[in-house]
C-alpha cells in the first residue's frame, strides 16, 4: 500500500507539470504587460491604429506612463485578421478532414489503408515555412491570375468577394485561410480517423442490421459517437490556426492600420505582427512597446481559451439537446 | 548468473566506449576552432558583406565569419543583447538607445544609398520623376492612382496608366525604412508631423498597400505585382535590373531630380560628411547641394566595445579595420553601387574602433 501511495503521489506531481508550466507562462505574461495594460487600457482592442511613436525622439509621459512620442497601441486589426484567417481556414479543412477521415475508415481499400493514412499524418509533420514558401511563389500567383478571377466571376456582386476592389496580389486573407486549412486538416483528419477506428464493431453491425445505408451508418451512428473526440480536433486544428505564425507572415501582406474589405486585401494576423515587429520593438527605450507586443501574447492566449471553452459549451449543449 | 555478469560488463564497456568518442570529438573540434564571428541585421549591406567575407578570412586565418539578413532592427537588437559581435545597421541608434546602452559603438564602414523602384508596364525604361510630397502622398494613400495630377506634373509627355498604385513597404524592422522615411520626413511637413521616422512606422492605411521582408522580399513584389511601387538598397541594382524593373529619379533639397549614381551620391556625401560628430551618429538625407542624390546614409557597424574575451576583441577589431581600409577599395564597392568613407571619417572610425576591448 505504502509503495503505491508514492507511486501516486509522484504520478500526480508530474502529470501537474503542464498546468504549472501554462499557469507559469500566463502569470508571466500579465506580469510583464502590465504597465501596457495599464496604460492601454480598453481602447487596446477596440482601436485599429498601431504606432510605436517616434522612437528617435525623447519619450514623454503620458496617463502616468513614459512612452515615446505618438505611441498609440490598437490590435483589433490583427483580432479581425487572426478570427477571420482562422474560421475561413476551419470553413475549408473541416469537410475535407472529415471526408478524409470517413474515406479511410470506411472506403479505403485495406491494402492501402496504412499507406495513406500515414500520407495524411505526414502532412502535419511538415514545416510551416515550408508551407509559407509554397504560399509565395505557387499559391499567391494562382490566386492572383485563376482563383481570384473565378471566385469574382461567381460570387462577384458580393463586394466582399470581387477582387477588383482590392490590389489583386493574392497576398492577403484568402491565401492566409487556404495555407492554414492546409496545416489544420491533417490535424483534424487524424484524430477523426483515430476515433472512428474505436468505434465498436457491434454498433456499426447493428445499424446494418436495421437497414441503414452505408451513409447513414456513417453519418447517423459512427460521427455521432465521436462527436466530442471530432471537437477536441477541430480545437486543436483551430489552436493551430490561431497560433501560426510563420506561414501567415509570409502569404498575408502585412497591412496595418485597416481592416481588410475583400478576401483578398493584406490582413496582419497577432503572431505573425509581434515577431515582425519585436525587433523594432527592442529599441523603444521606455520598453512600452514590447511590453505591448507581450499583451498581444496575452490577449491571443484568451481569444484561444475562449474559442476552446465555446467549442466545449456547444458539444454539451448539443448532447443535452440530444439526450432530451 | 554467469551470462548476466557478461551481459553487464559488455554494455558497460560499450557505454565507456561511447564515451570516450564524444570526448574525443568534442576536444578535436574545440582545438581546431579558433575565432567565430556572427554578423546580422541589414539586407541592405548583407551583399557586400558577402563579398568581404572570403578575402578578409583569406587575410585573417584564425577568424571564421558568418553573415545574416534580418534586417536592421534585428541587427541592433542582437548587438545591444550579445547574440552576435556586428549588428550590420542602415540606421544610427537614437540618443534615448545610447543613453541606455553607453557601451555600444555605431561604427560606418560604407557610405550606401537607396533607390525607388517600381514596376510599371510599358514604362519600367522610362526614369520617372518623383519628389519627397509625392512619395508622401502615395504612402499615405492621398494619391492612389498612377496618373494622379502631381505624379503627372512632375512627368510631363508621359502616358501614365489609370491604374491604382500598390505602394509596398517593410514589415520589418528595417534600415532602409529608417532612411526612406527620413526623406519623407525632411521633405514632407505633413509627413514629418503624423508619421515621423524609424526603423518602423505606423504606415498609413492604404487599403492593398503590401508589405515584404527584407529587400529581396521587396523585390519579389514588385516582380509579382504590376503597378506597385517599392524602396530597395542600391545593393540589389543587379536584382531589380535583372527583373526589368524602374528605377526613379528623385527631387533632392536643391530642386534638381537625380539618378541614385556614384556622382550623385559622391555630391551628397561631400556636402555632409564633414559634419560627422566623434560618435559618428548622423543621417546623410536630403543633403543640399544640385547633384546631391537625396536617400544616402553610413552603413553601421553596431558593436559592443566590452566583447566576451580578447581573443573576439581582436577579431572584431581587425574585422571592422578592414572593412574600412581594405573593404572600402573600389573593386569591392562598385559590386553593390556603395561609396567609399572619405579619410576624416576613417580617422573617427579607427579612434572608435580602439575604444573596442575584451
Amino acid at each position: 500500500m505504502k509503495r503505491a501511495s508514492g507511486f501516486r503521489l509522484s504520478l500526480t506531481g508530474i502529470a501537474l507539470l503542464i498546468p504549472l508550466a501554462l499557469f507559469i507562462i500566463v502569470v508571466f505574461l500579465a506580469q510583464y504587460a502590465w504597465p501596457a495594460i495599464g496604460f492601454n487600457g480598453i481602447r487596446f482592442i477596440g482601436t485599429i491604429d498601431w504606432s510605436l511613436g517616434n522612437l528617435y525622439m525623447n519619450p514623454v509621459t503620458v496617463r502616468g506612463y513614459s512612452v515615446p512620442l505618438g505611441a498609440n497601441y490598437g490590435i483589433l486589426a490583427f483580432i479581425v485578421g487572426t478570427l477571420l484567417s482562422s474560421f475561413l481556414a476551419l470553413l475549408f479543412a473541416l469537410p475535407v478532414a472529415v471526408g478524409t477521415a470517413i474515406f479511410l475508415a470506411e472506403a479505403a481499400p485495406d491494402r492501402l489503408r496504412p499507406a495513406l493514412s500515414m500520407l495524411v499524418e505526414l502532412v502535419a509533420v511538415v514545416p510551416s515555412v515550408v508551407f509559407g514558401l509554397w504560399g509565395i511563389y505557387v499559391l499567391a500567383p494562382l490566386i492572383s491570375h485563376y482563383i481570384g478571377p473565378g471566385i469574382t466571376a461567381v460570387f462577384g456582386f458580393i463586394p466582399f468577394f470581387n477582387i477588383h476592389n482590392s490590389t489583386g496580389s493574392g497576398f492577403g486573407l484568402l491565401a492566409a485561410a487556404i495555407v492554414l486549412a492546409l496545416m489544420i486538416t491533417p490535424i483534424i483528419a487524424t484524430t477523426l480517423y483515430d476515433a472512428l477506428r474505436q468505434v465498436p464493431r457491434e454498433l456499426r453491425e447493428s445499424a446494418v442490421a436495421l437497414g441503414a445505408t452505408r451513409f447513414e451508418v456513417v453519418t447517423k451512428t459512427m460521427l455521432p459517437t465521436v462527436r466530442v473526440t471530432l471537437v477536441g480536433g477541430v480545437v486543436l486544428g483551430l489552436g493551430r490556426a490561431l497560433g501560426e505564425t510563420m506561414a501567415v507572415l509570409m502569404v498575408s501582406g502585412g497591412a496595418l492600420n485597416y481592416l481588410p474589405k475583400t478576401i483578398f486585401t493584406p490582413i496582419s494576423t497577432m503572431a505573425a505582427f509581434i515577431l515582425s515587429q519585436l525587433d523594432s520593438a527592442l529599441s523603444d527605450p521606455t520598453g512600452m512597446a514590447v511590453k505591448s507586443l507581450a499583451e498581444i501574447a496575452l490577449v491571443l492566449f484568451v481569444i484561444t481559451l475562449a474559442v476552446n471553452a465555446l467549442a466545449r459549451v456547444i458539444v454539451r449543449g448539443a448532447t443535452l439537446v440530444r439526450n432530451v | 548468473m554467469r551470462s548476466d555478469a557478461k551481459l553487464r560488463r559488455s554494455t558497460l564497456l560499450r557505454a565507456a566506449a561511447a564515451a570516450a568518442l564524444v570526448a574525443g570529438l568534442g576536444m578535436g573540434v574545440a582545438q581546431a576552432a579558433g575565432v567565430s564571428l556572427v554578423e546580422t541585421g541589414s539586407s541592405l549591406l548583407y551583399p557586400l558583406f558577402n563579398i568581404w567575407v572570403p578575402h578578409f578570412e583569406k587575410a585573417y586565418p584564425g577568424v571564421k565569419v558568418t553573415t545574416q539578413s534580418t534586417g536592421s532592427g534585428a541587427g541592433i537588437a542582437q548587438a545591444i543583447s550579445g547574440v552576435v559581435q556586428i549588428g550590420a545597421s542602415d540606421a544610427y541608434m537614437s540618443d534615448q538607445q545610447i543613453k541606455q546602452n553607453p557601451d555600444i559603438l555605431n561604427i560606418p564602414l560604407a557610405i550606401s544609398a537607396q533607390a525607388i523602384n517600381y514596376n510599371l508596364p510599358g514604362l519600367n525604361d522610362k526614369h520617372l520623376k518623383f519628389s519627397g510630397p509625392v512619395l508622401a502622398g502615395i504612402y499615405t494613400g492621398k494619391i492612389t492612382k498612377w496618373n494622379d495630377p502631381a505624379i503627372e506634373k512632375l512627368n510631363p509627355g508621359v502616358k501614365l496608366p489609370d491604374h491604382q498604385i500598390i505602394p509596398v513597404h517593410r514589415t520589418d524592422g528595417s534600415g532602409d525604412t529608417f532612411i526612406f522615411s527620413q526623406y519623407l520626413d525632411f521633405s514632407t511637413p505633413s509627413w514629418a508631423n503624423t508619421v515621423g521616422y524609424g526603423t518602423t512606422v505606423s504606415w498609413p492605411a492604404v487599403q492593398g498597400g503590401l508589405g515584404a521582408n527584407g529587400n529581396p522580399g521587396m523585390v519579389e513584389a514588385l516582380k509579382q505585382n504590376p503597378y506597385a511601387i517599392a524602396y530597395i538598397g542600391v545593393s540589389f541594382y543587379k536584382e531589380v535590373a535583372q527583373a526589368h524593373l524602374g528605377k526613379a529619379m528623385l527631387l533632392n533639397k536643391a530642386g534638381k531630380f537625380v539618378l541614385p549614381t556614384a556622382k550623385t551620391i559622391s555630391a551628397a556625401a561631400d556636402e555632409l560628411v564633414g559634419k560627422t560628430p566623434a560618435d559618428e551618429r548622423i543621417s546623410l538625407v536630403f543633403a543640399p547641394g544640385a547633384m546631391s542624390y537625396p536617400i544616402i546614409n553610413y552603413e553601421y557597424a553596431i558593436v559592443n566595445s566590452k566583447q566576451k574575451d580578447a581573443a573576439t576583441a581582436k577579431a572584431v577589431k581587425d574585422l571592422l579595420t578592414w572593412a574600412s581600409n581594405q573593404g572600402n577599395s573600389e573593386s569591392y564597392l562598385k559590386q553593390v553601387e556603395f561609396k567609399a568613407l572619405p579619410a576624416a571619417v576613417k580617422k573617427l572610425s579607427a579612434e572608435q574602433i580602439a575604444k573596442i576591448s575584451g
